[in-house]
């Protein structure tokens, strides 16, 4: 059997897989979900072989999603439009129905999924950086008691490099994730978060001043005072842009 | 043909003229025509070239926005020092060629003048072909413009994700309930229908285009089911206010789209216009998720939505959008 998750914020569109995915006796149903975050815990709960995911929800969209999973099922997106998406879904053969789709293209993709259950497959947590076509909106954080939270970027002031995670800076609390950071900064827009430091990324519009610290190294100093250490490469990159 | 090559036709053309006619005038006297060409030519060729820059005369003085009063004195003017000129030269040659090849001065003199004023009249029409037909070509352009910014406006009123959304929802619902499949066909048939017709227009009533909103909300509704809800309260001194048509409805997209759509539970989309004092005010509020994926800054419609009450208002109406604790509001104020 093979086991599957719906996610869709639409009923209609969560029916017409359900009751096409009816006709295949190797298809069993397990969850249901509604928004991102229903998925990420129902991935968790019931460690799916199979994850039909839409893109567009509430709260988390289909990448995040991706990128919060513990386990790698097979995805398929199932999507209204996205010709950028879709590029990238071929690019990494990952598998796709474009809304509406018919039963017989439905059928073709379950055939595909069924060589595919069983044997290793490439875990999808890594793909979402690069299946999403514009830079990163917010970050999305898994903590250890499964709950999750969404930090949209406007609310960074920073995010700091330790070790292999970052620690993101936002009005006085930090938050811990395990990322190294030149991924986030490559998923990033430059245009508003700059690597200042080795070790910094900054979110420009907080930059209240920069002084020289010593010779060669300077500081920025944040809207709330906080002190930020400028690398002269960052400098470089600060002055371009500014 | 290009400016210089005409420059050569004109010259040649009143050379030609100039020429003719004063060999004809001195083959009157017995001269034979080759002594009469060879007479005329030098003088025939200046008056060409004097004719010729009779064009800055018409480009300086154009008929449409100068008193005939005005075209006439210069007209008559340059043509009696043109025709001077010409028949100076022709004096100062025959003096050296031959007295005996003398013409009539009077006669050539008003010969000179008439060239002249042919050519300028010449001139004139052509100045004119060339306007009539340069206006035509900004009547086409302008056309085109207006019609690729119909389809543009009609391509933004459309989201893509929308209309292939809602036909996935047509799609599912003919396994399960295959009527209202026919009437989620027929909402998505009549939307389109009005926005086209709408869109076409100048001015629409306010009623009319809540009559569009609902039928999009309708198509919406059977999407979202339960997540969304709305209200929609306007009064009928309201409902027969002029606005520009498809104003209301990608605001009311968006309400959908970045509202209530970002919403796990939904929520309620409330649409409310009044008319006091003269003064229509329109108020769009939705609930939004703050930490929702899209947002940042004004977006397209927004700004689009402004732009155009810019315009129709002259600069009068009032559009205000802002996000407070999780609800998204816009205000319109249009002086009637």
């Amino acid at each position: 059997m093979i086991r599957t998750i719906i996610v869709d914020d639409e009923p209609l569109a969560r029916d017409v897989l359900r009751e096409y995915l009816a006709a295949d006796e190797d298809i069993d149903i397990v969850a249901e979900c509604a928004n991102g975050f229903e998925a990420v815990k129902a991935v968790a709960e019931h460690d799916p072989d199979l994850l039909l995911l839409d893109i567009q929800m509430p709260k988390l969209d289909g990448f995040e999603v991706l990128e919060l999973l513990d386990r790698s099922p097979v995805v398929v997106f199932v999507t209204a439009h996205d010709e950028y998406a879709l590029r990238a879904f071929e690019v990494h053969a990952l598998d796709y129905l474009l809304k509406p789709f018919s039963h017989e293209r439905l059928r073709a993709v379950l055939e595909r999924v069924k060589q595919q259950t069983g044997r290793e497959h490439t875990p999808v947590a890594g793909l979402a950086a690069s299946l999403r076509a514009k830079p990163l909106q917010r970050i999305v954080v898994k903590h250890d008691d499964g709950t999750i939270q969404v930090i949209p970027l406007a609310r960074i002031d920073y995010v700091e490099a330790d070790d292999d995670a970052i620690v993101i800076h936002t009005a006085g609390t930090t938050l811990r994730k395990q990322q190294p950071i030149g991924d986030l900064a490559r998923e990033l827009d430059p245009d508003r978060f700059v690597r200042v430091h080795r070790s910094v990324l900054l979110n420009i519009e907080r930059i209240e001043k920069i002084e020289l610290y010593a010779k060669d190294s300077r500081v920025a100093i944040l809207r709330d005072g906080t002190r930020v250490p400028v690398s002269r490469t960052g400098y470089a990159r600060l002055r371009e842009l500014l | 043909m290009r400016r210089g090559e005409l420059a050569l036709y004109a010259i040649g053309a009143l050379t030609a003229a100039a020429l003719a006619s004063s060999v004809f005038l001195l083959s009157t006297k017995g001269i034979s025509a080759t002594v009469a060409i060879a007479a005329a030519f030098p003088p025939s060729l200046l008056l060409g070239c004097i004719g010729l820059a009779s064009h800055y005369l018409c480009r300086a003085m154009p008929i449409q926005s100068s008193s005939r009063g005005s075209i006439a004195a210069s007209v008559v003017g340059s043509a009696a020092a043109a025709s001077g000129l010409w028949v100076l030269t022709w004096k100062s040659w025959i003096a050296i060629l031959d007295r005996r090849l003398a013409p009539d001065y009077t006669l050539l003199f008003g010969l000179g003048v008439l060239l002249y004023v042919a050519t300028v009249a010449v001139q004139y029409l052509v100045l004119e072909i060339d306007i009539s037909r340069e206006a035509e070509e900004a009547a086409l352009r302008y056309r085109v413009l207006a019609r690729e910014a119909e389809l543009r406006a009609f391509k933004a009123q459309v989201d893509p994700h929308f209309l292939f959304n809602s036909l996935n929802a047509v799609a599912s619902l003919c396994g399960s309930r295959p009527n209202d499949a026919r009437q989620m066909a027929q909402h998505l048939a009549d939307f389109f229908r009005l926005i086209l017709r709408l869109g076409a227009l100048e001015r629409i009533t306010l009623a009319e285009e809540l009559d569009l909103v609902t039928r999009y909300l309708a198509i919406e509704k059977v999407r979202f089911g339960d997540r969304l809800k709305t209200r929609i309260d306007v009064d009928d001194a309201a409902g027969q206010c002029l606005v520009p048509p498809l104003l209301l409805q990608p605001l009311v997209e968006n309400a959908v789209r970045h509202g209530v759509a970002s919403m796990v539970e939904g929520g309620t989309i409330d649409i409310e216009a009044t008319l006091r004092d003269g003064m229509l005010r329109i108020l769009i509020d939705n609930p939004a998720d703050p930490d929702r994926a899209d947002h940042r800054g004004e977006g397209i419609g927004l700004q689009n939505a402004r732009g155009r009450l810019h315009t129709v208002s002259e600069g009068r109406a009032v559009m205000n959008a802002a996000e407070t604790e999780g609800r998204f509001r816009v205000s319109i104020e249009l002086p009637r």
